[in-house]
C-alpha cells in the first residue's frame, strides 16, 4: 500500500512520543517568541507597532504632536500604496532591515531615511496632496508644468513636516511614547509580587 | 498497561494532548523566564552608586566607577590622533606651520614652543612637556607661576580648598608639580552629590560677580557652555589684587568684545610682555573661544558647546552625554547632522571654506606685523625717541592683539566667521597705520627705504633670528622630564594612597 504524502513524515513507532514532545517544544517556543516580540502588531497599521523598537520613539513623539497625527499613520507615508503586494513586500523588506539592525545594535545615533524610503514618502505626499500640487488649467497650458511642480522633494521646503528638525535618538528624552509594555501577563506578575 | 506509543496508535487524541500540553508548558516556562529577566533588569536600571567620594576627589577613575558610559567615552580624549585641515587633537607644531609666530612672540614663552593641545586626558602631560614651563631643576625655577596649573586638573579645586585661592596661585610652577597630577576630569564640571554641572574655578565666578550676573540663575543649557568657559576664554594674570600673586582674572568688566577687552587692558596699562624687537607693550590673547562663540549664529540659536563637542547619545534606551570631548569634524554624524541633514562631505566642505577664507587674511596680518616689528627695531637702532615711537607701538599692540584674538581661539573662524573676519580686517588696518607712522619715524631718522623682511621661512630660522638657543632648551626639558617628573608622580601616588575610600 502506498503511504499518503503526510504519512511519509510519520516517525517510526519508538520515536513517536519524543517527536511529539520535541514538536511541542518547538511550536511552544515559536509562539513565545511571537508573543514576546509583539509580532502580530506588525500586520496592523497602528503606529504603536513602530515603537516596538524604542529607538523610533523620537519619530513617534514628533508625529504625535504634528497635524498629520489626525490623518496619517506611519504606514500611510512610509510604505507604498500603489498595490497591496508592493505594500507588504516593502513593509517586510524595511521591517526586517530595521529589526536586524536594531537587534545587532548597529543603529546610528542620527538616522537618515534611505533613497527607496524617500521615494515612497514623496509619492505618498503627492497621493494625498495632489490637488495642492497641480492645477489642471495650468497643466493643460504650460509645458513641463508637472515636472516643475514635482522635481523636488516636498521636505526640501517643508522641513519640519512632520518630525521636526532635530534628529537624534536622544532628541525627545522626556516624551511620553507608548513603548512596548511588559509581555509578562498580570497573573504571573501577581504571583511573584514581593509582599507589601 | 500498554506503552504510550501503542495507546497513541489506537487513540490519536492522546498524541495531540501530549503535543498541546508540551507546547503550553514551554510557553509558560518562556513567560516565567521573561519575568525573571525583567526582575533582574530592574536592578540594572536603578542607579546604584558603586563608590562614594567627595567633591574634591581628584581621581577620575573613582568617579568613573559610578558612571561607566561617561567615563569610557571621556577616556577616548587620550587618543589625540585626529587631525582636521587646521586643528584637531593631534599635537601639531604650530610654529612649524606658521614661523611668523616666532617673531610675533619674540621675548615671550610662546616663541619657544607652541604645540596644539591634545585631548583633556593629556592636559597634565602637555603642560609638563611644553618648553614654556621650562626645566625647573637643580635650583632653577620655572618661568611660569602656579596660576598656569589652574585649568589642568581636578586637583586644582582640591588644593584651592585646602590652602585658599590666592595661595594656590602663589609661587613658581614647579612648586605644585607633586600636587597637580590628574588630568582635566569629572570634578572640574560636576557636583559630586547630584552630578549637576557646576563651576569649580573662581575666575569665572568672580567675573560674574563683578559684572552683576548671577551664576545661580543661568539655565542648564547655558551651563553646558559655561563649564567650558571656565577655561576656554581670554584671561590674564593680575599682580595688583594680592601682593606677589599672579591672580587669574577675566577682562570682562567692560564687556566681552575684542575692543572692550582692549580698552580694559589699556586703561590699566597692562601688558603681558615687552616685545623683544619692537619694544611694544604687548598683549597675549589666550583662547577667547567662549567670547567669540557667543557672537556666532549657533550661539544665537541657543546651541551650547556640548551640543556639538559632546553630543547626546542613546544606548539601550539610556540617554547620556558623549564625554569624548572633541572636534565635531571627527563626529559629523552625531553632531552637525542632528540639525543639518546634508551629506558629511558637504558639511565638512562648508567648515573648511570658512576656515580657508579667514586664514588668508590672518596670514596677511601676520606678515604685516612681522614687518612692523622689524621696522620698529630698525627705528630704535637708529636712535628713535620713545615719544616718537609710542603711537606706532600702540598700533602694533592693538593690531597684534586682534590677530592673536582671532588665531588663539582655534574654532573662531567656524564659530563666528563674520566677527573673526571683522577682527582680522580691523587688525590689518591698525597694523598698516602703525607702519605708516614707523616709516615717518624712519624717514625723520634719514632711513627712507624698506627695511628688509627677515628669512623666517622655517621655525628653526625664525628662532635663530630672535636668538633662541633651542638645543639647550630641548635638552634641559628632556632631563627635567626624565629626572623630576617621575618623582612628582611617585609623591602623588603616595599621597593618593592615604585618601579615604
Amino acid at each position: 500500500m502506498k503511504k499518503s504524502w503526510i504519512r511519509q513524515w510519520e516517525p517510526p513507532g519508538p520515536w513517536k512520543v519524543p517527536v511529539i514532545i520535541l514538536l511541542g517544544i518547538f511550536f511552544g517556543l515559536g509562539i513565545f517568541i511571537l508573543k514576546i516580540s509583539n509580532a502580530p502588531s506588525y500586520l496592523s497599521d497602528e503606529p504603536e507597532a513602530c515603537v516596538n523598537c524604542h529607538i523610533m520613539a523620537p519619530q513617534y513623539a514628533t508625529w504625535s504632536h504634528s497635524s498629520h497625527r489626525e490623518w496619517a499613520h506611519c504606514n500611510d507615508c512610509h510604505v507604498p500604496h500603489n498595490n497591496v503586494f508592493n505594500k507588504y513586500y516593502f513593509k517586510a523588506k524595511d521591517g526586517l532591515r530595521h529589526a536586524t539592525l536594531f537587534t545587532l545594535g548597529k543603529e546610528p545615533q542620527v538616522i537618515f531615511i534611505h533613497e527607496p524610503g524617500k521615494k515612497v514618502v514623496h509619492n505618498n505626499c503627492i497621493r494625498c496632496h495632489e490637488e495642492l500640487l497641480t492645477d489642471s488649467k495650468l497643466l493643460a497650458r504650460t509645458e513641463s508644468y508637472h515636472h516643475y511642480r514635482t522635481d523636488r522633494r516636498c521636505w526640501e521646503c517643508h522641513r519640519e513636516t512632520p518630525h521636526g528638525r532635530v534628529n537624534s535618538l536622544s532628541s525627545v528624552p522626556f516624551a511620553r511614547v507608548p513603548l512596548p509594555e511588559s509581555q509578562v501577563p498580570e497573573w504571573i506578575k501577581k504571583l511573584f509580587q514581593p509582599k507589601q | 498497561m500498554k506503552p504510550l506509543r501503542e495507546q497513541i496508535k489506537t487513540k490519536p487524541w492522546i498524541g495531540w494532548v501530549l503535543f498541546l500540553a508540551t507546547m503550553g508548558i514551554v510557553f509558560l516556562l518562556g513567560l516565567l523566564a521573561s519575568s525573571i529577566i525583567e526582575r533582574r533588569s530592574e536592578a540594572q536600571f536603578a542607579y546604584t552608586p558603586e563608590v562614594e567620594y567627595s567633591q574634591f576627589e581628584p581621581r577620575n577613575e573613582i568617579w568613573g566607577q559610578n558612571f561607566p558610559r561617561e567615563y569610557q567615552s571621556y577616556l577616548q580624549t587620550h587618543q589625540s590622533n585626529f587631525r582636521s585641515k587646521y586643528n584637531g587633537s593631534a599635537p601639531i607644531d604650530m610654529l612649524e606651520e606658521q614661523p611668523e609666530m616666532v617673531v610675533l612672540w619674540a621675548g615671550y614663552g610662546f616663541s619657544k614652543d607652541y604645540t596644539q593641545a591634545r585631548g583633556h586626558h593629556r592636559a597634565v602631560d602637555d603642560i609638563r612637556e611644553t618648553l614654556r614651563t621650562g626645566a625647573p631643576m637643580d635650583g632653577q625655577t620655572s618661568p611660569m607661576p602656579n596660576t598656569c596649573w589652574t585649568c589642568k586638573s581636578p586637583d586644582v579645586p582640591r588644593v584651592m580648598n585646602e590652602i585658599g585661592v590666592a595661595e594656590f596661585y602663589r609661587g613658581s610652577w614647579e612648586t605644585r608639580g607633586e600636587q597637580i597630577v590628574n588630568p582635566i576630569g569629572c570634578g572640574d564640571c560636576h557636583d559630586a552629590q547630584t552630578m549637576n554641572l557646576q563651576i569649580s574655578r573662581p575666575a569665572l565666578l568672580e567675573a560674574f560677580e563683578r559684572t552683576g550676573r548671577d551664576i545661580e540663575s543661568v539655565t542648564h543649557q547655558e551651563m553646558r557652555s559655561l563649564v567650558c568657559a571656565q577655561c576656554h576664554v581670554e584671561y590674564y594674570f593680575n599682580e595688583n589684587i594680592v601682593e606677589g600673586v599672579p591672580y587669574l582674572r577675566f577682562p570682562w568688566d567692560n564687556g566681552l568684545s575684542v575692543e572692550e577687552m582692549e580698552t580694559y587692558y589699556d586703561n590699566m596699562e597692562f601688558s603681558d610682555w615687552t616685545h623683544q624687537l619692537s619694544r611694544a607693550p604687548m598683549l597675549k590673547a589666550q583662547h577667547p573661544g567662549y567670547e567669540v562663540y557667543l557672537t556666532g549664529t549657533h550661539a544665537s540659536r541657543g546651541v551650547s558647546c556640548a551640543d556639538c563637542h559632546m553630543p547626546y547619545m542613546s544606548e539601550g534606551g539610556q540617554k547620556f552625554t558623549d564625554h569624548h570631548v572633541q572636534s565635531p569634524l571627527n563626529n559629523i554624524a552625531n553632531s552637525c547632522q542632528v540639525c543639518h541633514r546634508e551629506e558629511t562631505d558637504r558639511l565638512v566642505k562648508d567648515v573648511y571654506s570658512r576656515q580657508d577664507k579667514i586664514i588668508q587674511n590672518r596670514d596677511k596680518l601676520e606678515e604685516i606685523l612681522v614687518h612692523a616689528h622689524v621696522e620698529a627695531k630698525k627705528a630704535w637702532e637708529l636712535g628713535a625717541t620713545e615719544e616718537a615711537m609710542n603711537p606706532a607701538l600702540m598700533g602694533i599692540r592693538h593690531a597684534q592683539w586682534r590677530w592673536d584674538y582671532a588665531a588663539a581661539g582655534h574654532g573662531n573662524s567656524f564659530h563666528s566667521p563674520v566677527e573673526t573676519g571683522r577682527i582680522i580686517s580691523s587688525g590689518i588696518a591698525l597694523a598698516q597705520e602703525a607702519r605708516i607712522k614707523l616709516s615717518r619715524v624712519l624717514a625723520n631718522l634719514g632711513h627712507n627705504k624698506p627695511v628688509p623682511y627677515p628669512d623666517i621661512s622655517t621655525k628653526a630660522k625664525a628662532q635663530a633670528f630672535i636668538g633662541l638657543d633651542m638645543d639647550n632648551l630641548n635638552r634641559e626639558k628632556e632631563e627635567f622630564l626624565e629626572q623630576i617628573v617621575p618623582t612628582w608622580d611617585a609623591a602623588a601616588a603616595e599621597r593618593e594612597e592615604t585618601y579615604e575610600r
